[in-house]
């Protein structure tokens, strides 16, 4: 109805051009119309995302007042015969995964995206976008069939030569102790590594490409080469951009489900050694959802969702925080 | 086509030298430049003089530019882009593969539009310095406070040096750009355009430091305003659909240019 009356105020106002004033009439109620869709739009999607929380909220309120915030929070334990649960092997795993995935991801990403903007001739450019883009196109489910099948007996083989390698480290040693499996938290993480891959390399690939080709000149009429015009120049310049496709990658690798669900090993007891099997938030969800037979059991599952939805957010707020620094650091106008 | 060398010149420059004409810092021989199958340079022959401006001047798509980013071989970024011909510096043929790993550090370039590294005013600087010499801390600021001082931006930005170098104003960067470049100390500073995007006091600006400079390097600079060639630079070079029209000292070129084609073109009859 506002909206209406706008139409009809703005028309008053517009009352000098009255040839034209039927036709100018109905734009006007067009676009207030659109405005009104926008809005409407806008909004639904902000109270989708309130009704959820809301309910999720809803759902695990017998778990919530059974095990308080802190105590499920910090609680390693997850039995559903005793019913006694707490969320604390599967925040870290969810996070350790994530982590892995981001170590092995970023640095790979960078180098992808370098090659294809900077170094690649261009021939071979765009058949190495696409292949890196055509990555996200496999469904996950796929990537846990492949991690399952294959992926994890050649992992096995590996596994031993990391333990002896990196395992007599001190300190260091205790992440890469145990029997050869192929599944465990490691192999979730590099799993997870190549889903985000394409999201972070693709999103880095398109700002390297439109850094303006006068900067690259000057630095490289100084005598830099690609390495000092890419680590010097071309990252600092398009920094946001960069940190919001890390970012981005980092949110899907802690809400992914199928693929960690695979080769995690889904063990509900948190180990210290990253080649033992672990559980995720969405892995131990997609697991256990079916067997929850009891009240307690289910709205605990539907309580680590909720705490999901919470560390994805916490991820979120962190690179705007991150971005802000920067650009306050930066002392950057604009 | 034109080997130009030139009368001896009664300026302060030569004064003392006999009358033969100094040794050419930059020599250009038989040169054409290709971009693919576009013949954009078509052998050109011209020396520079050392410690000299010499400003390239003619019409849009002549050729001045890329005859620029020969100089420095910047050319060399773009598959399909090729040169044709010798250019030796100090005697010795750029265009050779092999030759010159620190070419880029004999031969600094300004480019039309300022760009400032995304880094600090100090950084900037300190930036191209490091990529050849190491120096201490103190050395370093000791270095960077001369550019800044010899590009004239040392009161404008003394106390901010940690501030981002994207904040300064158009001038300020394409001076900070200039600074930057003259830090390495460059035997020869390539201009291309460099005060076509700022106001006339920074470009007075500029061509007072371009004057200053010339003490310690040789520039060439490339531009569309030919009060800026009259202005600035000791000779002028015409260009012209690739080829090289006529050279000489500006004076001579703006006032009694020998070709028909330079007379219409700084007269404004085209262009």
């Amino acid at each position: 109805m506002s909206s209406l009356d706008t139409a009809v105020r703005i028309d008053k106002r517009s009352e000098p051009t009255k040839p034209k004033a039927g036709r100018r009439t109905w734009r006007l109620t067009g676009d207030s119309l659109f405005h009104a869709a926008a809005r409407f739009a806008a909004f639904l999607a902000v109270a989708v995302l309130f009704a959820t929380v809301v309910a999720i909220t809803f759902d695990s309120w017998p778990s919530i007042k059974t095990f308080g915030v802190w105590g499920f929070l910090k609680s390693s334990q997850w039995d559903p015969v005793t019913n006694a649960f707490g969320a604390f092997p599967f925040i870290i795993g969810t996070l350790v995964s994530s982590a892995i995935a981001m170590v092995l991801a970023v640095p790979i990403s960078f180098g992808t995206a370098l090659f294809v903007a900077e170094i690649a001739p261009s021939w071979i450019k765009r058949p190495i976008a696409g292949a890196v883009e055509l990555l996200a196109a496999i469904p996950s489910i796929v990537y846990g069939l492949w991690g399952l099948i294959v992926f994890a007996p050649a992992f096995a083989q590996v596994e031993p030569w990391i333990s002896d390698t990196f395992g007599a480290i001190p300190g260091v040693g205790l992440l890469f102790q145990g029997p050869p499996m192929g599944i465990g938290m490691l192999s979730a993480g590099i799993i997870l590594a190549i889903m985000i891959l394409p999201y972070i390399s693709s999103v880095m690939r398109d700002v390297f490409m439109a850094v303006p080709w006068s900067l690259r000149e000057s630095a490289y009429a100084m005598g830099c080469t690609t390495w000092e015009v890419a680590w010097h120049i071309m990252l600092p310049y398009t920094r946001t951009a960069v940190i919001g496709g890390v970012f981005l990658g980092l949110g899907r690798a802690l809400g992914e489900t199928m693929a960690v669900t695979f080769v995690i090993g889904n063990s509900n007891v948190l180990s210290a050694s990253l080649l033992m099997p672990g559980a995720t938030i969405p892995s131990v969800l997609a697991n256990e959802f079916t067997e929850a037979t009891s009240k307690l059991y289910l709205s605990s599952l539907i309580y680590l969702g909720l705490i999901l939805i919470g560390v994805t957010l916490a991820v979120r707020l962190l690179a705007v925080l991150l971005l802000r620094r920067l650009a306050s650091r930066e002392g950057a106008s604009t | 086509m034109l080997n130009v060398s030139l009368p001896p010149k009664p300026s302060n420059l030569d004064a003392g030298q006999s009358a033969q004409p100094s040794p050419a810092k930059l020599a250009v021989r038989n040169l054409n430049f290709y971009y693919g199958k576009f013949h954009a340079i078509k052998n050109i022959n011209v020396s520079i003089r050392p410690n000299t401006v010499t400003a390239f001047i003619g019409p849009s798509g002549c050729g001045k530019s890329t005859l620029l980013r020969v100089f420095n071989r910047i050319y060399d970024m773009y598959p399909g882009q090729r040169a044709e011909g010798e250019v030796l510096l100090d005697g010795e043929n750029i265009l050779d593969p092999r030759s010159f790993p620190k070419l880029r550090a004999k031969v600094g370039m300004v480019f039309q539009k300022p760009t400032p590294f995304p880094m600090s005013i100090y950084e900037n600087i300190a930036f191209g310095i490091r990529l050849y010499e190491k120096l201490s801390r103190s050395e370093m600021d000791d270095r960077v406070r001369h550019a800044l001082i010899g590009s004239g931006l040392w009161h404008e930005v003394e106390g901010k040096l940690n501030q981002s170098a994207l904040r300064l104003s158009g001038g300020q960067q394409q001076r900070l750009c200039i600074a930057r470049a003259l830090a390495i100390k460059p035997e020869i500073l390539l201009l291309d355009e460099p005060c076509s995007a700022l106001d006339p006091i920074s470009t007075a600006k500029i061509e007072e430091l371009m004057y200053r400079s010339k003490e310690d390097c040789t520039l060439i600079i490339v531009t569309h305003n030919m009060q800026q060639a009259a202005r600035a630079s000791e000779f002028t070079a015409f260009m012209l659909n690739g080829e090289l029209i006529e050279v000489s000292e500006t004076t001579q070129i703006f006032t009694k240019p020998s070709d028909k084609r330079t007379e219409d073109y700084i007269t404004g009859r085209f262009g």
